[in-house]
């Protein structure tokens, strides 16, 4: 197995299912890509990285999520 | 030993966006005594911003910026408020707010939260940023949380009641999330900012 901490909750993937990039895990998890902040164990990923930005089991990832409104 | 009321003093804080959020932010800020303010936005007072921004009926038509600079004035006149009369974007963020501790996210639209956000981390070294995700709507006022993401980016909100939902904005709940984020800044400056 391996595993990916999503917002502080741990999500496991089969071996080999890992999803590769930010961009294929915003996908799975049916998140828009324009209304999201990325950051991988603290570092923030621009979005234009998000399609190249590899992703490995073990790493922590914040998706902050913005709805309008303030 | 430095102390909270001189920390407060000392502090240098941006404040992006002048709406229910920034306006309301602002005042809780100047009231707490923090010495600086750094605010922007480049739009005017509308009838129905009464709702829930701290503006007055014979503020309507009048620029933001020059509006809570007088609130500000008559409230505490010993904060000193730079007002940027301006839209902001990812060029000219890092210049208008060059020596804040911290930056209020106080937008509107999401994709602009998301861009203020990215630019205060991105392209700046020192200030910590305390956005806003999910406010709108009444009652459930304890689905608002405050939650540190990393050593600079602490967000506020239910992280789902936007506008686009169809929600009503209340100046009750609205101010909920703004006093959640004052609150944050406040204990930033005073527990975290080395002076």
């Amino acid at each position: 197995m391996e595993a990916l901490k999503v917002n502080g909750v741990e999500r496991q993937f089969p071996a080999g299912q890992l999803p590769a990039t930010v961009a294929q895990l915003l996908e799975q998890l049916h998140i828009e890509a324009a209304t999201v902040v990325a950051e991988i164990d603290g570092e923030i990923i621009q979005p234009e990285k998000f399609a190249k930005t590899q992703l490995r089991t073990g790493q922590a990832i914040e998706l902050v999520r913005f709805v309008p409104g303030g | 030993m430095v102390s909270s009321h001189e920390k407060l003093e000392q502090a240098v804080v941006g404040i992006a966006g002048l709406g229910g959020l920034g306006s309301t932010v602002a005042v809780a800020l100047a009231r707490a005594g923090v010495g600086r303010l750094i605010i922007a936005d480049f739009d005017t007072v509308e009838q129905d911003n009464l709702s829930r921004q701290q503006y007055f009926v014979d503020q309507v038509g009048k620029n933001k910026v020059d509006c809570v600079i007088e609130n500000l004035q008559r409230i505490n006149p010993g904060v000193e408020v730079r007002g940027h009369q301006q839209r902001l974007d990812a060029d000219n963020i890092p210049k208008v707010f060059a020596g804040a501790d911290v930056i209020a996210e106080c937008f509107d639209a999401a994709e602009e939260k998301r861009m203020i956000v990215e630019t205060v981390l991105g392209r700046m070294d020192r200030p910590i940023v305390v956005t806003v995700s999910g406010l709108a709507g009444y009652g459930n006022s304890n689905a608002i949380q405050s939650r540190r993401i990393s050593e600079r980016l602490i967000l506020v909100g239910d992280g789902e009641s936007g506008i686009d939902s169809g929600k009503i904005l209340t100046a009750a709940r609205v101010g909920i999330a703004a006093c959640h984020q004052a609150n944050a800044i406040i204990e930033v400056l005073i527990d975290e900012i080395k002076r």
